[in-house]
C-alpha cells in the first residue's frame, strides 16, 4: 500500500514535470543578497517580466555566493544568474557556456577597517587579516587590482584573506578582533562606514581607476539562442526596474523595505546618496580582462567581444 | 607475529580491490555519461592535479598543517574528556553533570557554533582547534563512560582487595578493562575530527599563511578548478582511510584483538 502511495506521488510529480515544459516558457533566475540586486526585488513585486510575457513562468532562487550560482548553471538548474564580472569570466575560462547579456548595477564597493594604524595599503603587515566573499570574488579581484597599484604586487594579500559572507564579515569587523579589514558592498560599506573609527582603505574605484559594473546578469547560450526574444524582453524590465528606483526612490524603498532589514529613511538614504547607479550598460569588462588575463586567473582571452557579450538590440 | 603480518596485507589487498572497482566504475561513468570536466573529471585529470599541487609545493604544506591541527585537537580533546570521566566516575553528581553535558552538546554540530566560535576566538588556528575539541570530548566522553561501566565488577574487587591506590586502580584496572571502548572512541572522536577540520577549513580560509586540505579544496572551487577539487577530495578520503586502517589498525592488532576483547 504504501509501495503504491509513493509511485503515484511520483507519477504525479513526472506528469506535472512534462505539463510545464510542453506548456509555456520557464526560466529560473538566481540572484544574490545585497542592495546591487534591488531591481530584480522590483521585477519580482511589480511583477515586471509577467507583464512583458504573458504565461512566462520565473522561478527565483536566492543563493549565498557566486560558486553556488556557478554551479547551479553548470548543473543546468539555472537559466540567468546574476554576479561580478570576475567570477564570470572564470567560469567563462573554465568553459562554461554562457555570456553577459545585461549590466544590473554600479556601486560603491571597498576595503573598510578600524584599526588606526591602517591608512593606506602599505601600512598593512602579513598578520591582518582581510575579509572578503571569496578569492576569485569581484572584491577579491578589485584588492588585487589595489594591491598591484600600490604594492606592485597583485597577490601580496592572497595568503591573509577569510573568507565570509558580507553579513559574517560585517559582524567580524565590528567586533574589531583580528579581522582588520572588510572588503564589501552596499549595504553592508554604508552600514560599516556608519559606525565609529570605521574608515574606508581603498575603494573599487581607484583600485579600477574608473567606473565599473558591480553586478551584471548572466545567460546560458542554451536560453539565449532558444529564447532571444525572451531575453531581449527581460533585459527591457530589467531596464525598468532599475530606473523606477532611480527615479521613484520613495515607491521604490516601500518595496524594498520588506527585503532588507533597514529602517526606510536610511534605507532611503543609501539608495539616493549610496553611489548605487542601476543601469544596464556594461562598464569595465576589458580592464577586468586584461588584469585577470596577466595576473594569471584567466587562460585565454576572448577573440572577440561576441564570445562574452551578447549586444543590446536596441528594439 | 606472521600471523598479524599477514591480515594487514590481506586487508591491504581487499581494500585495493574494491577502491580498484570503484575507480573502474568512476572511469565507465565518465566515458558512458560524456560528462564536461567541470562537472565529472576523469581519474586522469585528478591524478595529474593532484601531482600539480604537490609539484607547486602547496600541498604537501596543506597536508601537514590539517594533520597538526587535527592532531592538537584530538590531544587537547580527549585529555579532557579523560578529566570528565575521573569525574563522573569519583561522585554521583560527578556523573550527572557531565552526563547533562555530553546530552546538552553532543547533537550540537561544531558548524553550528561557528558564528560564536568567530566572535570569541576570532578565524585563527584557535578556533579551529577548538572546533575540533568540541567534536571529540562528547563522543569520547560517552565511549569512555561506557568503557568504564563494562568493567566486570571483579575486577574493581579484585583491585580493591590488593588496596591499589585510585591511581593505581586506573592505570592498572580501567584504563585496560574499558581499553576496547576507548579505542573505539578515538576511532570516532578521529572521523569527526577529521570532518570538523576540512569543513571548518573551508569556512576560515588560509590559516598559517597556506591553509589546510579544506582551503586548498575551497579554492579550487571557487576559481572552478574541477578537477583540483577532486584531488583535494581524494588526498581527504586517502588521509582518512590510512590513519584508519594503519594507525587504529595496528593498535587494535597489538592489543584488543591479542586479548580477545574487542568489541
Amino acid at each position: 500500500m504504501r509501495i503504491l502511495t509513493v509511485f503515484s506521488i511520483i507519477m504525479i510529480v513526472f506528469s506535472s514535470c512534462s505539463n510545464n515544459k510542453s506548456g509555456d516558457i520557464s526560466v529560473t533566475i538566481a540572484d544574490q543578497y545585497g542592495l546591487a540586486y534591488a531591481p530584480l526585488q522590483i521585477l519580482k513585486e511589480k511583477k515586471l517580466i509577467e507583464e512583458q510575457i504573458p504565461g512566462i513562468k520565473i522561478n527565483w532562487v536566492k543563493l549565498g555566493n557566486t560558486a553556488a550560482i556557478r554551479e547551479a548553471v553548470l548543473g543546468g538548474k539555472v537559466d540567468i544568474g546574476f554576479m561580478g564580472i570576475p567570477p564570470f569570466l572564470i567560469g567563462w575560462d573554465k568553459g562554461m557556456e554562457w555570456k553577459i547579456f545585461t549590466g544590473l548595477s554600479k556601486a560603491q564597493i571597498g576595503l573598510v577597517t578600524w584599526r588606526e594604524d591602517l591608512n593606506t595599503l602599505n601600512d598593512f603587515g602579513p598578520a591582518d587579516r582581510i575579509a572578503l566573499p571569496q578569492p576569485g570574488s569581484i572584491q577579491h579581484i578589485l584588492l588585487s587590482m589595489a594591491a598591484e597599484k600600490y604594492l606592485g604586487e597583485s597577490d601580496v594579500f592572497d595568503n591573509q584573506l577569510v573568507t565570509m559572507k558580507h553579513p559574517d564579515g560585517m559582524s567580524a569587523l565590528l567586533s574589531k578582533r583580528d579581522v582588520a579589514a572588510h572588503f564589501t558592498s552596499p549595504p553592508y560599506i554604508m552600514m560599516e562606514l556608519s559606525e565609529p573609527d570605521m574608515k574606508l582603505v581603498v575603494d573599487g574605484k581607484e583600485a579600477m581607476g574608473s567606473d565599473f559594473t558591480f553586478i551584471a546578469g548572466m545567460v546560458t547560450n542554451k536560453f539565449s539562442s532558444k529564447h532571444p526574444d525572451v531575453l531581449s524582453l527581460i533585459r527591457k524590465s530589467i531596464s525598468m526596474a532599475g530606473e523606477f528606483i532611480m527615479k521613484k526612490p520613495e515607491e521604490a524603498v516601500a518595496i524594498l523595505k520588506n527585503d532588507y532589514s533597514i529602517p526606510e529613511e536610511t534605507l532611503f538614504s543609501y539608495l539616493t546618496e549610496g553611489g548605487l547607479e542601476y543601469s544596464h550598460e556594461v562598464e569595465g569588462l576589458p580592464k577586468f580582462i586584461n588584469f585577470m588575463k596577466t595576473e594569471g586567473y584567466l587562460e585565454k582571452n576572448p577573440e572577440s567581444m561576441d564570445e562574452i557579450f551578447i549586444e543590446q538590440d536596441n528594439k | 607475529m606472521k600471523y598479524l603480518l599477514n591480515r594487514i596485507i590481506n586487508r591491504t589487498l581487499e581494500r585495493f580491490m574494491w577502491i580498484g572497482l570503484l575507480i573502474l566504475i568512476w572511469i565507465s561513468a565518465v566515458w558512458i555519461g560524456s560528462f564536461s570536466p567541470l562537472v565529472l573529471p576523469s581519474p586522469y585529470q585528478v591524478f595529474m592535479s593532484l601531482l600539480k599541487g604537490f609539484s607547486e609545493g602547496i600541498l604537501g604544506k596543506q597536508i601537514l598543517i590539517s594533520i597538526a591541527l587535527v592532531f592538537t585537537g584530538m590531544s587537547i580533546g580527549t585529555l579532557i574528556a579523560f578529566a570528565f570521566l575521573f569525574l563522573a566516575v569519583s561522585s554521583r553528581m560527578g556523573e550527572s553533570f557531565v552526563t547533562t553535558l555530553t546530552a546538552i552538546f553532543h547533537p550540537l554540530a561544531g558548524i553550528a557554533l561557528l558564528p560564536v566560535v568567530i566572535l570569541w576566538f576570532g578565524t585563527g588556528a584557535l578556533s579551529i582547534i577548538f572546533i575540533i575539541i568540541h567534536s571529540v570530548i562528547w563522543p569520547m566522553v560517552t565511549n569512555l563512560l561506557m568503557g568504564y561501566r563494562s568493567i566486570p565488577e571483579t575486577y574493581k574487587i579484585v583491585g580493591r582487595n590488593y588496596q591499589l591506590s585510585s591511581f593505581k586502580m586506573f592505570f592498572k584496572i580501567t584504563l585496560p578493562g574499558s581499553f576496547p571502548y576507548i579505542l573505539a572512541g578515538l576511532k570516532i572522536s578521529w572521523a569527526r575530527a577529521w570532518r570538523a577540520l576540512i569543513s571548518a577549513e573551508m569556512i576560515f580560509g588560509a590559516v598559517f599563511s597556506s591553509g589546510g586540505i579544506g582551503w586548498f579544496i575551497f579554492s579550487k572551487r571557487v576559481f572552478m578548478d574541477t578537477p583540483g577539487m577532486f584531488a583535494g577530495i581524494v588526498v581527504v578520503i586517502v588521509i582518512g582511510v590510512l590513519i584508519e586502517d594503519l594507525v587504529f589498525g595496528v593498535i587494535e592488532n597489538r592489543t584488543v584483538r591479542r586479548w580477545g576483547m574487542s568489541v
